[in-house]
């Protein structure tokens, strides 16, 4: 699993989940900080945090104690649990914003193809469950919605040979070089981000490399074990390919239809040009992959440099003009 | 030191929670210390009015009652607060576990733990987490729009909005106005659907298009809000999916395989080249052009111009 994100300290999400916090530990005399936390999705840190505020919260009116709630560092003692009445620890109903992140997710997972049958199953008597807990704060979550895109058969195969540590036989395409290539990789994980990724070792290049489940031509799963390295998962939260800092610089200027540019390409810079259009730097491990990119933009845009690409793109239109000129003067 | 907000904030849920008969502004503030320390009564009432908001952001339900007197009291009354009985086996839960996880945004990643924590002072069984085993899948949902959680609130509570927006292909952004209707992410971006009042009819906006801030407008929708909005389908017809007609190609035998993977027929030519069918939708000229010197387009004759041009205008350049 990827590490979690770093959250900054939020006073409505802190109090959101000491509100929790004092029904679970209420019925939970004792109970272990490693536990709590895991339970609650939380660092033991923040679960520490929330424990050195609580002895200064209460129903404090008139003269009513506070919350009596200590912790030897292991577990979390609550000497006074009548200090909130029994009414006032009963679980809270959930906020709209509450329902509408837990059941738009919940819909989107439960639309990825390859998803176990009966896990799509429990998630969708989870979800039911939850919107009639909900009641009216289920409503809004209906105007948000997310679909993940995957291949449904190349998934299944690429979840089983993870479940039983299998190695991945697969036919892979490559835009960059408009070829499709035969590969061995030891599968890792699934990850979807818009489209669904599978990030393995890849014994061919024996690098860490993903592929995109839609660019996977054909695909077997073998009898040979998957043995990949040991190796940190990233967290794959920013972007699936970032490009290093030792990378090739390409420029790029477009004109204002060709600004897409800016939104589909990670890049270094992007600077407003006085037509509307935009100087773009970026860095690729392999320019030459960019050539589809200046074919594709015609009169919005071009490479500045390297020169080379740019040379390439316009001798492969040339070429490609060839096959016309000459089907012109046979017909 | 200052009293931490979220101190401040448990206090006044706890009170407000605790009590059976509305309490008073100023009950409120002896009673809580941070309010004690707040100074004058303008910045205890401005701090009062926040809290108030940001506890009912966290789904608290806050009753406001006259009392005999003209005073205003508040509170939590816990039948409008109660979770209703929820029961969830051990596999439910673990899917709900592993769908909380998704957001990569930090409020509805909030949003979406703080729900799980609610259910789990409910009782949400823990510590089953069949994915977990393998760990094989990780979905996300990416939001890196800027433009995205001021449209959420918008098409939460309908509030008009108006934006600065640039068409794929304008120069200069422009301002519109729009009654949002829902957001939906494809393919990992974010688009919004709504009511575009400029130009009078229902539109579909690519969140990455849209610059500077988001800004709301008073007033309320004008136009009802249909019970199914379309997104997808406007979304798939400009990236050309929504093909009407066919077109003919060569294609060189060993490339251009997601041509091959969309095509209807194929036929080896035998010459090192193929002769494919595929569907013509918008976008498919500039698609056919990235593959260079490899593809030919025989017809119709309208894409072969198309195609042409593009070609020209790169070997110019």
């Amino acid at each position: 699993m990827a590490g979690k994100p770093v959250r900054p300290v939020n006073a409505i999400d802190q109090t959101r989940r000491m509100l929790s916090l004092v029904t679970y530990l209420r019925e939970r005399p004792g109970a272990r900080i490693e536990d709590v936390a895991r339970a609650f999705g939380i660092t033991e840190d923040e679960l520490v945090s929330d424990l050195d505020v609580l002895p200064m919260c209460g129903t404090s009116f008139r003269g009513g104690d506070l919350l009596d709630i200590d912790t030897d560092g292991e577990r979390i003692w609550w000497h006074n649990p009548a200090a909130l009445g029994a009414e006032a620890a009963e679980p809270l109903r959930l906020a709209a914003d509450e329902a509408t992140a837990l059941l738009v997710a919940a819909r989107a997972v439960a639309t990825l193809p390859g998803l176990r049958e009966s896990d799509r199953q429990a998630l969708l008597r989870a979800t039911a469950k939850v919107e009639t807990a909900a009641g009216e704060a289920a409503g809004a979550s209906s105007r948000l919605s997310v679909t993940f895109e995957s291949e449904g058969g190349v998934f299944a195969d690429v979840d089983r040979a993870i479940a039983e540590r299998r190695r991945l036989w697969i036919r892979y395409y490559s835009p960059a070089r408009d070829e499709v290539t035969e590969r061995e990789i030891d599968p890792i994980r699934l990850v979807s981000v818009g489209h669904t990724y599978v990030e393995a070792w890849c014994r061919r290049s024996e690098a860490r490399r993903t592929f995109r489940l839609d660019r996977v031509a054909e695909i077997r799963v073998m009898d040979e074990p998957s043995a990949p390295p040991e190796m940190e998962l990233r967290d794959l939260s920013e972007a699936l390919v970032q490009p290093a800092a030792e990378d090739p610089e390409v420029v790029v200027e477009v004109a204002p239809g060709g600004r897409w540019v800016a939104e589909y390409y990670p890049h270094d810079s992007a600077d407003e040009l006085p037509d509307g259009g935009l100087r773009i730097t970026l860095r690729t491990p392999d320019p030459a992959s960019l050539r589809r990119l200046a074919l594709r933009l015609g009169r919005d845009g071009r490479i500045v440099e390297p020169s080379e690409l740019a040379d390439s793109a316009r001798q492969a239109a040339r070429e490609a003009l060839a096959a016309y000129d000459g089907a012109e003067a046979a017909g | 030191m200052a009293i931490a907000k979220a101190e401040r904030l448990m206090n006044l849920a706890l009170c407000l929670l605790g009590t059976r008969r509305p309490l008073s502004k100023r009950e409120l503030r002896e009673s809580i210390e941070a309010y004690l320390e707040a100074g004058s009564d303008d910045s205890f009432n401005r701090m009062f009015e926040r809290d108030k908001d940001d506890l009912r952001e966290l789904g608290l339900v806050i009753e406001t009652v006259e009392n005999l007197d003209g005073d205003t009291g508040y509170l939590a009354r816990r039948d409008s607060n109660r979770l209703p009985p929820i029961t969830l086996d051990a596999e439910e839960a673990a899917a709900l576990g592993l769908a909380a996880k998704v957001w990569q945004q930090a409020r509805l990643a909030g949003a979406a733990s703080g729900a799980l924590q609610k259910l789990r002072a409910a009782g949400l069984p823990e510590d089953v987490d069949p994915y977990g085993a393998h760990g094989a899948l990780e979905p996300r949902i990416p939001v890196h729009e800027a433009a995205f959680e001021p449209l959420m609130l918008a098409c939460r509570d309908r509030r008009p909005v108006v934006f600065d927006y640039r068409k794929a292909n304008a120069a200069q952004p422009e301002p519109r106005h729009v009654e949002p209707w829902a957001l939906e992410c494809w393919r990992g971006h974010w688009y919004l659907a709504g009511w575009d009042r400029d130009r009078g009819a229902e539109r579909v906006f690519r969140l990455s298009r849209i610059s500077g801030k988001v800004r709301s407008r008073s007033g309320r929708f004008t136009v009802p809000v249909p019970d199914v909005v379309t997104v997808r389908e406007t979304v798939a017809s400009w990236a050309g999916e929504t093909a009407d007609r066919s077109a003919r190609i060569r294609l060189r035998s060993d490339a251009g395989y997601p041509l091959r993977s969309k095509a209807t027929a194929v036929r080896e030519l035998g010459d090192g080249w193929d002769e494919l069918e595929i569907p013509y939708g918008h976008g498919l000229d500039a698609w056919l052009v990235e593959f260079g010197p490899d593809v030919v387009v025989l017809g119709p004759a309208e894409l072969r111009a198309d195609v042409v041009d593009r070609l020209r205008a790169v070997a110019k350049g």
